[in-house]
């Protein structure tokens, strides 16, 4: 008795499942990367007012790691299944492009609309001239320092050059801690070299289109990092270590420096609250050159959507000033709208203040097919390095495979 | 007449069901693998077998290969020189014996990327727990970074696929052991057998079935096994721990090349379906011998 309800309870649970996946009208679909904890409640608190605000209109939301975000979206697309609108890095977007995958959103996008954005932060956004579409997170990378250890030391301010970032690294060392945080594995590997290569004044293509890590400059900054982790200026076994190990020494006060986003901000106010640090502009090469990453992360609408009108509708929410805030704040990110940078949580913020400081010198992924790839060249190229391998002989190797991407 | 068809009618629908279940997606793999393909899994113009030589022209792709016939032979050797010692042990009646069956079989009960989380963090270099303890026990004056180098992680990652294999593999042999009757044993002892005469005489041979099973399922599982190696290090650093799933993973959802993924997996499928083809023959000639 008890096993046929079973089995009666099981059938009818997986009938459930396969009625239940035809779209009802009115039914707007999100695939939302998840930046942190607060990225679910953040969006289920949009739900509630949007659908009271717009009745007849549901929401149904995917909430997704951001590790296995590209998986999901490539295997729902090839399935047909994907849904209306989705959160996407940017630096995705031109295969989304290309492949006709995403709609352009210009013919909804009014004048007052497109005013409310931050120009640097909306035009990686924008393709051919049409848009996308719109940066819903950004970002930018500053050097945090740890004040303690500094005073300790006894240096006066955060390094403006790699020279002095050098000499102050020796005095933290002297003191027992790691002096510059090096990250050198997974997510991120190959920007952590762009800090180095930009304030040599070379970028990741050169003007003719190749690649530049077969520059003398590229070589330097490899050179730069390789001759710390000899002297035993960074943390050690620095291949082992990802972006929130290094983050993690940081907030343990082992590590002097480091560079990465203003997220960390939060997270210290959070988990380590008697932390003394400071916030700084990423150091300058021997000609004053600097480059500091830039990212945002676009949400795109998609063209196969049954139901954009009401997509729409959600997005006009979203980038509302009252939205933006709740989110940017909430998730540690950088205003993207102008009206809420002027809020004073922005202004009076010192740490926000030396990321926004540096958006100037922010460089972009740059756009173009294959971009993914030349990456991974790039950071399996750097691990090589920081294992002990010649700087000269990998970045050689390297340039010649991305130079082969580049060419397809 | 009816007598010679009837099994086959019989049999049918069990393999209607395996053929969509493994012929659709093989021939869907053929499919991409053979053609020019988007990173959407579009597919464009046919291009033959383009996808195959680009794959074995790759040095990354070939150090793969081998480095995942060294983990699937470790591992798999590994799991079956420790699992034999410790079903006997487990077969054999002592107080407690319930308590110790359970302990073994625990690991087992745990998912296999929570285990290789969990190892990641002991095995982190500053703040792990194995480091801490080496420490403590005074074996090492300076933290070893575990994961930085293969030449340590690689180690590590097959030590803990063997720990995850063992549970299963033990208890193929339980089964085994006890279905061999305890008579023969006494009768062994009365004509004066030692214990490893015993086990030579009676024991392996009569457990050798299980241990074909066991080697052809563990080979199966071992070969495919994902998270171990990507949780801990991802295949790096510079893919030098990739195995062919983690380099299949990075081909197709990293950098979106989806027809050489497909051939990669093709190429796995056809590498599990000889070895097991080869080695289900000669156990089964050994045993009608």
């Amino acid at each position: 008795m008890s096993l046929a309800k079973w089995t009666v309870g099981l059938l009818a649970g997986m009938s459930m499942l396969a009625f239940a996946a035809p779209a009802d009208a009115g039914e707007v679909r999100v695939t939302v990367a998840e930046y942190s904890a607060k990225t679910g409640p953040y969006f289920e608190a949009v739900k509630k007012e949007f659908e009271a605000a717009n009745p007849g209109i549901t929401i149904k939301y995917e909430v997704v790691p951001w590790d296995v975000l590209l998986q999901k979206l490539t295997t729902d697309i090839t399935a047909g299944t994907n849904a209306d609108l989705s959160i996407i890095g940017t630096r995705w977007l031109i295969d989304f492009v290309q492949q006709g995958v995403a709609e352009p959103l210009d013919g909804y996008i009014k004048p007052e609309f497109k005013d409310r954005f931050i120009d640097t932060f909306l035009s990686p956004s924008i393709m051919d001239g049409h848009t996308y579409g719109l940066p819903i997170a950004a970002s930018a990378r500053a050097m945090y320092y740890n004040k303690e250890l500094f005073e300790k030391a006894g240096i006066a301010k955060p390094p403006a050059t790699w020279t002095e970032l050098q000499e102050d690294a020796r005095k933290i060392k002297a003191q027992g801690a790691f002096g510059f945080g090096l990250q050198g594995k997974e997510i991120e590997t190959d920007v952590y070299y762009y800090y180095a290569m930009w304030s040599q004044g070379t970028e990741i293509l050169n003007k003719d289109g190749t690649s530049g890590l077969g520059t003398p400059g590229a070589l330097e900054a490899a050179k730069l990092y390789k001759s710390m982790i000899d002297e035993g200026l960074t943390e050690p076994g620095v291949t082992s270590n990802n972006r929130e190990d290094v983050q993690n020494l940081f907030k343990q006060g082992k590590v002097g420096m480091m560079i990465t986003a203003p997220f960390l901000s939060n997270q210290i106010k959070e988990e380590a609250p008697s932390l003394k640090y400071g916030v700084a502009a990423i150091p300058a090469g021997p000609t004053g050159a600097r480059g500091t990453y830039g990212v945002t992360d676009s949400i795109i609408m998609f063209k196969n959507s049954k139901n954009k009108d009401e997509a729409w509708k959600l997005l006009d929410f979203l980038f509302t000033k009252e939205q933006r805030a709740k989110f940017t704040q909430g998730e540690g990110f950088l205003p993207v709208n102008k009206e809420e940078a002027k809020m004073d949580y922005y202004v009076n913020n010192a740490d926000l203040a030396a990321f926004t400081a540096l958006l100037p010198d922010a460089r972009f992924a740059p756009v173009i097919p294959g971009w993914e790839e030349i990456a991974q060249i790039t950071s399996d190229a750097m691990q090589k390095i920081y294992l002990g391998g010649d700087p000269e002989a990998g970045l050689k190797d390297a340039a010649a495979k991305a130079n082969g991407v580049l060419k397809k | 007449m009816q007598s010679r068809t009837l099994p086959y009618l019989l049999t049918l629908p069990s393999l209607f069901l395996a053929a969509i279940v493994i012929f659709w997606p093989v021939w869907d793999l053929i499919q991409i693998s053979t053609h020019d393909v988007n990173r959407f899994g579009q597919l464009r113009e046919f291009s033959g077998l383009a996808n195959f030589t680009e794959l074995f022209a790759d040095p990354d792709f070939i150090a793969a290969l081998w480095r995942t016939g060294l983990w699937t032979v470790l591992v798999v050797g590994g799991a079956l020189l420790l699992s034999v010692p410790v079903a006997m042990i487990l077969n054999m009646d002592f107080y407690g014996r319930g308590l110790a069956r359970v302990i073994i079989m625990l690991p087992w009960a745990v998912s296999l990327t929570m285990t290789a989380v969990v190892w990641r963090w002991a095995l982190s270099g500053e703040s792990g727990m194995l480091n801490s303890a080496l420490m403590k026990l005074g074996l090492i004056s300076q933290n070893i970074q575990w994961l930085a180098s293969a030449e340590t992680a690689f180690p590590m990652q097959v030590l803990i696929g063997i720990l995850v294999t063992v549970p299963f593999t033990t208890t193929i042999f339980l089964g085994g052991l006890s279905s061999i009757p305890d008579d023969l044993y006494e009768a062994a002892a009365l004509e004066g057998a030692t214990h490893f005469q015993q086990f030579r005489e009676i024991t392996f041979p009569l457990l050798k079935p299980f241990i074909n099973i066991a080697i052809v399922l563990n080979t199966i599982y071992v070969f495919n096994s994902f998270p171990i190696i990507w949780v801990m290090t991802q295949g790096g650093p510079a893919n030098s721990t990739d195995i062919l799933v983690t380099h299949l993973y990075k081909l197709a959802f990293r950098i979106g090349k989806l027809g050489e993924a497909s051939a990669v997996s093709l190429v796995m499928f056809a590498i599990l379906l000889v070895f097991t083809m080869i080695y289900v023959r000669l156990a089964m000639r050994e045993q009608r011998a």
